[in-house]
């Protein structure tokens, strides 16, 4: 395996249960600054879990408990000095389904700046033309901005929902299976954005598709029932991988 | 860039404060039922060691002038009254139920159980008038040789039994909506017509649900105060023979009402009263526990998450199995007495009822062990623990013949019960065989028959019990309106009332009601919305949240008659504001609570998931989550529910009687510490004490109608409104 040096994000054997269940084992992964990093397996896995637990959204889950270390930028995410807001600020989500809030599309972008303290007309208005633009929504929404975001089609809200991340200027994005509710041109153009993305942020991706990790993600890691299999560069995991179950995996022999 | 710090810097979690915040104010619902309990319980005491309980529950003379305080009678009158209106109301109310949910076209459904919520609307003062002024005289005349008046038992069922309707028609539609589609797939496949599939399949699965729904319709009618009180007759007597249905009765309910404004407080007739109050809530909440658990093992049959155990569920799982199985039988054995001696008490007087009753029951429990006992020489070993068990036992010819001869006996039972208040006894008899003859005839006969025509004659009565439903509502509306809209002028809605109300106007009982509205809506809102806020966002399922849980159920369960009590009590003389605004408005704020608390807390649940997610994910605390996303989406049905709660809180009459109202003011006051009129109290007033006033009966009836109507209208305008302005 492939020590990566500058190391935005580190996991280091993390257990993780809800409740009695345990599901993740010793889990340990780095996440490289400016790369895509994503995460394969079958259903049930845990890739998940594991990526929701890097801004701590398992935290609204009753009865889950971690163990471990989770360090981003050489500080402990579940560290007692830790501050769950700062970590969700600084390291962003996008969901599975596209979840815009029903408010008009200026709003939902100026929610996150609001939030956190910024007030200033100008400011704001810059931000969503900024975070629009990084999105590649802003040609087809501009016109939109006070219109419901709930009219937007699957793929609009779901960049949508990017912007709105990228809103409060976020280092890291993480991304639950972002493209499996969107169609393939929505696919496609989420893809290329993320491809965009990644010189300005750093993305952690969980996707159900292999052939999308190999042709965005610069590093994979391969989970099965809670483990992580195999983490490598992408082209290693998918031309040569060292383990015989991911070779499997890979090739369409399970999962 | 340098890296921002995720350390944090402030040293607590503004979450956790608003959290605790939250907490306290949710404790609240807590700390008024345990006011509620202390009030009602402490101010019975005195009639407990004046009379002592056994003569209060067991005496049968209740004369306050003579210091005899024995609530048999009173009792005995709500069991009865309830009883008759669920035998009134369920048929109805399930065969509307079964023809919304399975017959209807899916156009009308909505429609049909938007009539049905209009129903549970309409508040009960004006059942009560209704009951007045069109069933009362319609039984006198209908049978004039057993009614002198027409206040009777009989009228006091069939209008609980309207009232609840609404109640078994909506719980008992949600249940057989819940049944699985894949049953009636499963059903239609082979071949079964639509009725068939509905009383043979839909109809069982659901029968858990429709049972709580008879039992919550039985906690409606149980807590009903006004209307029961305007026609039952109200003396406190057992009728004579006991299903004497002409026979005047008086409920708790009616009791507290009629005799609480005239009382002396501190005496242990004032006592006596609350004690009546007591039992009355110890009914309404043995009502409340058996729907929730048959409602739990409904869920758990369908493999829904079950609500998780209460307290009382808590407590019965620690007692030890031999003590729970005890009590199954013991019920059981109860239940085994209960029938056979109602059955008996048709042709006997209660003496020999209960010889019967008795001795049925030690024959069959007699039979049981003997039967068991010969099991075990044929080396069959079965060992029933529970009543339940052991009916499980039991071959499924013998149940099915025990059923048809328990179904033929309460059949002729109920007939000779009617037919025996009209002719004698020998009559009474021969018309009960008869007609059980012409139902086994009519069984036989339909045996062979096409089931396709069996389905259009059963569809066709469903359709038939609906429409008398709907005509119900309707026929009720319609008296009113045509009889009290001419009547609406300008100066009627201005002006002061004259002659004691028998002329004039109403001016001061509208303003009077818009204040209570104000008012109460004042507490109950901050309090509610906080309370239901904090149970959809930040409750876990800790013994806290459970206790709040409860606590709101007592809340809602509770009759609205005791509120008044409480009110009485606590405000009007504990804290000395006198009959006040604030009184009632705190009293109707604190009944009307535990509703906005349950609209909010689901209209909160209703919003999805994924929107809370996305807010947090870029780093909103939770209140802010809550404040800005969450709550935003579901104010629509937020709104909606406060609506429908002002509805409620117009009409309601026995709350206000005893804390707020008075009947006639010259002169608006302006102090809280005054009393008000309000509208439904001057119906009320009006219709039971003012005579010759029938003008202004239906002119007030009518206004205080169009304001709760206009409450609906105005509550579905909304749901519309943001219905369409927001899809998930």
């Amino acid at each position: 395996m492939v020590i990566i040096m500058k190391n935005i994000i580190d996991i280091q054997n993390v257990n993780l249960w809800y409740g009695d269940h345990q599901a993740l084992y010793d889990v340990s992964m780095p996440v490289q600054k400016n790369k895509v990093t994503a995460l394969i397996g079958p259903s049930g896995c845990g890739k998940s879990t594991l990526i929701r637990s890097i801004n701590r959204m398992n935290d609204l889950i009753d009865g889950c408990r971690v163990e471990g270390r989770m360090m981003f930028h050489g500080e402990d995410i579940y560290g007692p000095g830790t501050d769950v807001i700062k970590v969700r600020k600084k390291i962003g989500m996008i969901f599975q389904k596209p979840n815009p809030f029903p408010m008009s599309v200026r709003d939902n972008i100026t929610y996150g700046p609001k939030i956190h303290g910024i007030t200033d007309k100008d400011e704001l208005e810059g931000i969503v033309e900024k975070s629009l633009r990084e999105a590649a929504l802003w040609d087809e929404v501009k016109d939109r901005l006070d219109k419901s975001a709930m009219a937007l089609s699957g793929g609009q809200q779901q960049r949508l929902c990017i912007a709105r991340t990228l809103s409060v200027s976020p280092e890291v994005i993480l991304m639950d299976e972002p493209t499996s509710a969107l169609d393939p041109i929505a696919t496609s153009k989420i893809e290329d954005l993320i491809t965009e993305l990644v010189k300005e942020y750093t993305v952690v991706i969980v996707t159900h598709n292999m052939q999308q990790a190999a042709r965005i993600s610069d590093y994979t890691g391969f989970m099965y029932i809670g483990e992580m299999v195999e983490f490598d560069k992408t082209e290693k995991i998918f031309q040569s991988p060292s383990k015989e179950m991911t070779d499997r995996y890979i090739s369409g022999r399970f999962g | 860039m340098e890296a921002e710090s995720i350390r944090t810097e402030s040293r607590f979690h503004s979450d956790t404060v608003t959290k605790y915040l939250l907490m306290g104010i949710a404790a609240v619902a807590v700390s008024i039922v345990f006011f509620i309990i202390l009030f009602i319980l402490g101010n019975s005491i005195g009639a407990m060691t004046d009379t002592g309980i056994r003569d209060l529950l067991t005496g049968s003379r209740w004369l306050p002038s003579k210091d005899l305080y024995g609530m048999l009678p009173i009792i005995t009158g709500t069991l009865l009254v309830t009883a008759g209106a669920i035998l009134f109301a369920v048929p109805i109310g399930v065969a509307a139920a079964i023809f919304i949910s399975e017959v209807a076209p899916p156009r009308f459904r909505s429609v049909l159980k938007s009539i049905s919520e209009v129903f549970a609307g309409i508040p009960s003062v004006i059942y009560g008038f209704f009951g007045l002024t069109v069933l009362v005289p319609l039984l006198r005349d209908t049978f004039p040789n057993h009614l002198l008046m027409g206040n009777s038992w009989l009228a006091g069922s069939i209008l609980l039994g309207i009232m609840a309707l609404p109640t078994i028609i909506s719980v008992s539609e949600d249940a057989l909506g819940a049944v699985p589609r894949s049953y009636r797939e499963a059903s239609m496949a082979m071949g079964a017509t639509k009725w068939e599939t509905t009383i043979k399949v839909v109809t069982p699965a659901a029968i858990s649900g429709i049972s709580a729904a008879v039992i919550l319709g039985m906690g409606r009618a149980i807590g009903e105060t006004m209307a029961v009180m305007m026609v039952c007759g109200n003396s406190a007597i057992i009728p004579d023979p006991i299903f004497d249905v002409f026979s005047r009765i008086r409920p708790i309910t009616a009791t507290i009402a009629l005799e609480m404004p005239y009382v002396v407080v501190g005496s242990t007739h004032y006592s006596a009263l609350f004690f009546l109050a007591l039992i009355l809530m110890i009914m309404v909440l043995a009502i409340s526990i058996a729907s929730k658990s048959i409602v739990n093992r409904t869920r758990k049959k369908f493999g829904e998450a079950e609500n998780r155990p209460s307290l009382v569920d808590l407590m019965i799982a620690k007692l030890p199995i031999r003590l729970v199985n005890g009590s199954k039988s013991a019920f059981a054995v109860a239940g085994l007495f209960l029938i056979s001696y109602l059955i008996a008490i048709a042709f006997l007087n209660p003496f020999w009822a209960a010889v019967i009753g008795i001795s049925v029951t030690v024959a069959v429990i007699a039979s049981s062990l003997l039967w068991l006992n010969s099991l075990k020489k044929k080396g069959i070993s079965v060992r029933p623990r529970s009543p339940s068990e052991f009916i499980d036992c039991i071959p499924i010819k013998t149940k099915d013949i025990f059923r048809r001869i328990l179904t033929y006996l309460l059949m002729i039972a109920f007939v000779y019960m009617g037919t025996s208040l009209f002719y004698d006894g020998t009559v009474a008899v021969m018309a009960g065989l008869a007609v059980a003859a012409v139902y086994a005839a009519l069984m036989l006969t339909f045996r062979g028959i096409d089931s396709r025509i069996i389905q259009k004659i059963a569809h066709t009565v469903l359709l038939v019990v609906m429409a008398f439903a709907i005509f119900l509502l309707v026929y009720i509306l319609a008296d009113i309106f045509i009889e009290g809209l001419p009547l609406i002028s300008w100066d009627f809605l201005t002006g002061y009332p004259k002659d004691a109300g028998r002329a004039g106007g109403i001016y001061p009982a509208i303003v009077g009601t818009l204040k209570l509205i104000v008012g109460s809506m004042a507490i109950a809102l901050p309090l509610g919305i906080v309370t239901g806020i904090f149970l959809a966002e930040y409750a876990k399922d800790t013994p806290f949240t459970r206790t709040v849980r409860n606590s709101i159920d007592i809340l809602n369960g509770t009759p609205s008659i005791v509120f008044g009590l409480f009110g009485m009590s606590a405000f009007v003389v504990y804290f000395g504001f006198g009959y006040s605004l604030i009184a009632g408005c705190i009293t109707l704020g604190l009944m009307v609570l535990p509703v906005i608390i349950r609209t909010t807390e689901e209209a909160l649940k209703a919003v999805p998931k994924e929107l809370r997610e996305g807010s947090m994910a870029m780093g909103a605390t939770k209140w802010e989550t809550t404040v800005k996303v969450v709550l935003p989406a579901a104010i629509g049905s937020v709104i909606t529910g406060v609506i429908l709660s002002i509805g409620r809180v117009a009409g309601e009459t026995a709350p206000i009687m005893f804390t707020a109202v008075i009947v006639y003011q010259r002169a608006i006051s302006h102090s809280i510490l005054d009393p008000v009129m309000a509208l439904p109290y001057q119906l009320f007033y009006l219709a039971t004490e003012g005579m010759g006033s029938s003008a202004m009966q239906s002119a007030v009836a009518t206004v205080l109608l169009i304001i709760v109507l206009s409450m609906f209208v105005l509550a579905s305008v909304v749901r519309h409104y943001f219905d369409k302005r927001i899809k998930w």
